[in-house]
């Protein structure tokens, strides 16, 4: 593993006056079992660590009277032991129990998940300096792109490999950034930027910002939430495919729906052409293959991802069924 | 924020691209100024910061004092430092089981886990399952059922299953399959090993 | 002959191992674990360019780091792979050395190079090895005459099959820890072939053989990727020669992805032809196997030998890409065979509109080379495809492969292998009894995870009238009597024999010094309850202990292996495995629900040891069937999965129920034991048979693993299509 510093703020007073007055760039470390990874091959560059595991505050699950508030520093298996997630949001907890494994889960945390870097094989690789690492080029453009990009890549066709993700905008969550000017409020859908904005990054954390919390609000009445994921294997497995949705069914008909997809884009993709077939009519399998029709006119396949289409629509079909069952 | 995407793809890539970037990605060999216990100054207080730390761990028991720098994974501190060889390395990247050990109770892959952050904490090892010469119900069990074949990856198993059986001591197949799938066994034996984990739970029980 | 399993107290039975508790435990040594005094860790550094000259290569950086011993150059000339060796260090520490490997300077003129084995078919492609094409004609067979078999067919099928990289990954990845004591070299090495290895060590450092010592106590898989000496070990006795230090090297999980084998690649052609009752009347097949710098696999053995068929002609080129060399995996050749030829008659079948199992039935052998060769000396195929039928309840296949409906099809599927499993005449083993009454048996060979340690005991104890906790067994060093490298499914059928032979010897001596104690001929001496007792006068008795200490001394016993009539009839391992899976249509996954596995391996030594193997077998092929695929990106040169998250290998919740199936048929002409190999038989069948049950699932057959999500729906698109 590459040398470097590591330093152990202890409020989140420090940690924000930390990064935003250290010159050298710093890498913030969650639990660590995407940063590590990343230090050991030596993607990752940075030559101080930030480890907030010390940070006060940062963890824990508090009801709050309109919603659910889960810190960063939350370990994603609290969030998948939490009564008030499993009775409230269920594609939450479905979404937390499908990713990683129960060793990772029980290190691994919600804003680490919801701030991991890409999988792509190419980023991944030391050897290749490809867009993502300021290079000129998309290595899978051309190159092996199985699990890439169908929706969103330009330049760079990574997929965002959260499922909590997905889960968490379907649900209306918002992400509270940290810094040193105080807390700012976005939607979580508009925390994540796509490779048009900034190539180098995949969401809008500048420098000087972390991620503090998740804000979800309370379920309306009649809610129905459900995460698909579509894997090769049976478990330890990046989404091939995943579908979030979460509903108010009323007589058979969506009054409200939200549909997110994960890995087809750089970043979590909400589908609202598809909610715009969805919503309002008769809940059919007919009417999925539409909804997915009109959201794949945006697609654009490359030579070796383009099952993911078909996928799209077995996921976003078991997903949009079982929420109306 | 369904954006039509770009529709300006890169270029091809060449292998000139390639061949050129190389090399920029290796292992960096920054030379950092000794740094332990000490912290960097911020309007909001003083940090600290460490390129050395010593920490303490309670393994297997017994209270461990050493000095480690920040890229040491608990995984080579258990094996190189402590002497503690059960553990194994087989992936390094948090990829396979193998170096599954307790911390806190909890199983967790000590490849990818900081030793620095292990500071204050307790670790249970392999080394750590028996109680003398008398083997764990799980340790028995993984014998009797044969649920291994190299035994590389047993270690690993038989952490992951002995704190499973702590917290659901009657468990069915399904949760088995479940509770194990962070570990894997390249030899194939999970058939095997889903029944020594059953027979495990039956000893612990008295069943 | 008679068959039929003797009434043994031990052998066949299952008996739990007796290194059992050193591995629970974590105490049991592999190869990664050794720790010597003083001991450095070597480091290599490794080609990043698929096909590059080495201009030059300056360790002088690296050799000024504080805590650098030794620096090694490697390359010389071309590097035809990324991942070939360039360099090695040896340092005090893992990070020294890591250190020390990023400061060596190498200067390289890079080559064009050609990763992609389908575009290294064409003439254009750059040339892997200088002035030679990059395909190569390497088997060709050819019986009776083909075309005349086609002309007499009512139905002819031609169709191709894919198999992809296969990566071993052992999950202890490949290691070497190497000391001069003066001019004796002593290497621990993850090796499957400790004899081997010293020989070849021998040869390359130009050393006697007797001044070598190969050992390996415990190691963590090998699959066919531990056959043989490799660099790293080479490079590892050079450094601790130079360095007069004991010298550690292990290879990383990148590396196994790059420079110590993987199962090649193949693209098989077979055409078929029937008569309407189901009689074959010819095949062909064309392969083109990949092995990178190395060779491609046979995958031909099945379809000439399986089937009663007269006419058959087999053409196998190999394709040279600029990729590390392919090394034996788990059943080389026989499994990619086995995907292509059962997929082919079950193809065939359906076009016959005929049970695939009565197809085999039809098209039996009792003669290898299709019924025209040599008389198999036992075979009991047969049993195994009716057991194994019962056992799945092959009556709830679908009678018309994709006839069920819904968006979940079930199917079942058959599929056959044929192995080798003889053994090795010549392998050795010694018996020693000591006078306070233990027991040493002494074998070099390996315990590859296998149970070779138990089986020994299991087969001293059996012959000796005891326990196998009463049994020392000393194993994997090479200064030990010779064995053959553990590889082939030979170590059972080689190793037990010998051990066997030995105990043989010894009891007829302990029933000599019996004799003489109870005052009878030693023709009257049994044994039995740890006593000797005389025949003619049961009373008359002697406890083992007294017997043991009449000897005074500890005496060996020398034990052999011996020969076959491999001239009169053949000698081969049979298995059939039934598969039962779900296919979700619309994601394309495949769950595999059920999987029967019916072998005839001779007589079983221990059945607890053996069923894990036959389960970790039918795991691995499921998982090269749904998962495991090496991929190579031609920009790089290098492969983009080097890795255990992307190289997908099964996990515990992709696997079924899988039942062992052993027919009990003893060889005695084989040996004095009846036994054959098992390592590889269950590996043959076991992803051609979650094939065919796809194809009776979805009514489309994949033709290519791993059967992925893309390539089911893929396979779904080309029936929509109708081709």
């Amino acid at each position: 593993m590459r040398e470097f510093k590591i330093a152990q703020p202890r409020t989140a007073d420090e940690l924000a006056a930390l990064l935003a007055e250290t010159k050298e760039p710093v890498a913030m470390m969650a639990g660590g079992t995407d940063l590590i990874d990343e230090l050991k091959s030596g993607v990752a560059t940075a030559g101080l660590v930030a480890d907030l595991q010390a940070v006060a505050g940062l963890a824990g699950i508090v009801p709050e009277k309109e919603g659910l508030r889960i810190g960063a520093m939350t370990k994603v298996v609290d969030l998948d032991e939490d009564a008030a997630v499993a009775r409230n949001y269920p594609s939450l907890r479905q979404a937390a129990r499908s990713l990683a494994t129960p060793q990772l889960r029980n290190v691994g945390t919600v804003g680490g998940n919801l701030c991991q870097r890409p999988r792509c094989w190419y980023y991944r690789d030391p050897q290749v300096v490809c867009r993502k690492k300021g290079g000129f080029n998309c290595y899978a453009f051309q190159g092996r792109n199985k699990y890439h990009a169908i929706f969103g890549g330009s330049g760079c066709f990574i997929v965002y490999p959260s499922d909590l993700a997905p889960a968490l905008i379907s649900l209306g969550a918002k992400a509270t950034i940290g810094s040193v000017k105080g807390d700012k409020v976005v939607p979580l859908e508009q925390f994540y930027a796509l490779p048009e904005i900034d190539g180098r990054r995949e969401n809008i954390l500048d420098k000087g910002q972390f991620l503090k919390s998740v804000w979800v609000p309370a379920p309306k009445a009649g809610q129905k939430a459900v995460y698909v994921k579509l894997k090769e294997r049976g478990t330890w497995d990046f989404a091939l495919v995943s579908a979030a949705v979460t509903g108010v069914v009323q007589g058979g008909v969506f009054a409200e729906i939200s549909v997110v997809m994960g890995g087809v884009a750089p970043i979590p993709w909400r589908l609202r052409k598809a909610e715009d077939v969805l919503r309002g009519k008769p809940v059919s399998e007919a009417l999925v293959r539409q909804a997915v029709d009109e959201a794949l006119k945006d697609a654009s396949p490359l030579r070796e991802n383009g099952y993911k289409a078909d996928l799209a629509f077995a996921a976003l079909k078991e997903a949009v069924l079982a929420a109306a069952a | 924020m369904e954006k039509n995407p770009d529709k300006k793809h890169p270029g091809g890539v060449s292998r000139r691209d390639f061949i050129k970037g190389m090399g920029t990605g290796a292992l960096g060999t920054a030379v950092l100024p000794p740094l332990l216990g000490q912290t960097i100054a911020t309007r909001k207080g003083r940090v600290p910061v460490y390129d050395k730390k010593t920490i303490t761990l309670t393994v297997n028991g017994k209270k461990a004092s050493l000095t480690v720098e920040p890229n040491e994974t608990l995984l080579d501190v258990l094996r190189d430092r402590l002497d503690l060889a059960g553990t194994k390395k087989i992936c390094d990247r948090g990829e396979c089981g193998g170096c599954t050990v307790l911390l806190d109770r909890a199983p967790v892959y000590a490849c990818m886990y900081l030793a620095i952050r292990a500071d204050g904490k307790a670790v249970k090892t392999v080394e750590g399952l028996a109680e003398g010469e008398k083997l764990h119900p799980v340790q028995e069990a993984f014998i009797e059922k044969d649920g291994y074949q190299c035994g590389f990856c047993t270690p690993g198993f038989l952490m992951t299953t002995s704190a499973f059986l702590e917290k659901n001591p009657a468990p069915s197949l399904d949760e088995i399959k479940q509770a194990l799938s962070g570990n894997l066994c390249r030899c194939g034996n999970y058939a095997k090993i889903y029944g020594a984990v059953d027979a495990a739970a039956r000893k612990m029980r008295g069943a | 002959m008679n068959t039929k399993a003797p009434d043994y107290r031990l052998i066949g039975k299952p008996t739990r191992r007796i290194d059992g508790r050193e591995v629970v435990t974590g105490r049991a040594t592999y190869t990664q674990d050794i720790k010597l005094k003083d001991m450095l860790i070597g480091k290599i550094l490794r080609s990043p360019h698929a096909a590059a000259e080495v201009v030059s290569i300056d360790l002088a950086p690296a050799l000024a780091l504080p805590g650098v011993f030794a620096a090694l150059k490697l390359a010389e000339g071309k590097v035809r792979y990324a991942g070939q060796q360039v360099a090695a260090v040896a340092a005090v520490d893992e990070r020294t050395a890591e250190k020390a490997l990023s400061r060596i300077k190498v200067e390289y003129k890079t080559l064009p190079y050609v990763v992609d084995w389908e575009k290294a078919r064409d003439a254009s492609a750059p040339q892997v090895r200088d002035g030679k094409g990059n395909v190569e004609k390497f088997n060709e067979y050819s019986r009776g005459d083909v075309e005349k078999g086609f002309a007499e067919a009512d139905v002819v099928v031609e169709r191709t099959y894919r198999t992809a990289f296969e990566i071993h990954n052992p999950a202890e990845t490949h290691g070497s820890v190497a000391y001069w004591e003066g001019d004796h070299l002593v290497v621990y090495d993850s090796t499957q072939n400790i004899h081997g290895v010293r020989d070849g060590l021998a040869r390359t450092l130009k050393v006697p053989a007797a001044n070598v010592t190969v050992i390996k106590k415990y190691m963590g898989g090998g699959f066919g990727s531990k056959l043989g000496l490799n660099e790293h070990t080479v490079a590892a006795a050079n450094l601790a020669r130079e360095t007069r230090r004991p010298v550690k090297i292990l290879l990383s999980r990148r590396d196994n992805a790059v420079c110590v084998g993987y199962r090649p690649s193949s693209l098989q052609t077979y055409k078929v032809g029937a008569k309407k009752d189901g009689s074959l009347t010819a095949f062909s097949l064309v392969n083109y196997a990949s092995g990178g710098v190395g060779a491609g696999d046979e995958v031909s053995e099945p379809v000439v030998d399986i089937y009663k068929c007269p006419n058959c002609k087999v053409e196998e080129f190999t394709v040279f890409t600029n990729t590390g060399a392919s090394r034996a995996t788990r059943a080389p050749g026989h499994t990619q065979g086995a995907l292509g030829l059962e997929g082919v008659m079950d193809e065939l079948a359906a076009a016959l509109e005929m049970d695939p199992l009565e197809l085999r039935k039809k098209n039996y052998s009792t003669r290898n080379l299709g019924d025209t060769g040599l008389p198999y000396s036992t075979k009991g195929l047969d049993m195994c495809y009716e057991l194994g039928a019962k056992a799945i309840g092959w009556e709830r296949r679908n009678r018309k492969p994709g006839e069920g409906s819904g968006p979940v099809r079930r199917g079942i599927g058959v599929a056959t292998s044929i192995w080798f499993g003889a053994g090795v005449p010549g392998t050795l083993a010694d018996i020693v009894l000591y006078p306070d009454m233990s027991v040493e048996v002494v074998c070099g060979t390996q315990d590859l995870g296998t149970g070779t340690r138990t089986h020994m005991a299991v087969v001293a104890a059996e012959t000796l009238g005891l326990e196998p906790k009463d049994i020392t067994v000393k194993l994997g060093n090479s200064d030990y009597p010779w064995a053959p490298l553990s590889g082939g499914s030979l170590t059972t059928p080689s190793v037990a024999p010998a051990v066997r032979d030995a105990a043989l010897k010894a009891v007829d001596r302990l029933k000599a010094v019996a004799a003489a104690r109870l005052k009878v001929a030693a023709d009257d001496v049994a044994m039995g309850d740890r006593k000797f007792f005389a025949k003619s006068a049961p009373e008359k008795t002697v406890v083992f202990a007294d017997v043991y200490r009449d000897l005074r001394r500890e005496t060996p016993f020398h034990g052999e292996r011996t020969g076959y009539p491999g001239d009169a009839y053949a000698f081969n391992t049979f298995g059939a495995h039934f598969a039962e899976v779900d296919v979700n249509v619309e994601t394309g996954r495949i769950r595999v629900l059920k999987h029967v596995a019916a072998h005839d391996s001779g007589q079983i030594i221990n059945k607890l040891t053996a069923e894990s193997q036959v389960v970790g077998a039918v795991t691995q092929g499921l998982s090269a069937g749904l998962f495991e695929e090496r991929v190579m990106d031609d920009t790089t040169g290098n492969p983009v999965n080097p890795n255990l998250c992307d190289y997908k290998i099964a996990t515990s919740l992709d696997i079924p129920e899988i039942t062992p199936i052993f027919v009990d048929i003893v060889d005695t002409r084989l040996n004095n034991l009846g036994t054959k190999g098992l390592g590889e038989p269950p590996r043959i069948p076991s992803s051609a048979a979650i094939a065919n049950a796809v194809y009776n699932a979805i009514g489309v057959h994949v033709r290519e693993i791993p059967m992925t999500p893309q390539r089911v729906l893929a396979a779904l698109k080309r029936k929509e299509a109708g081709s």
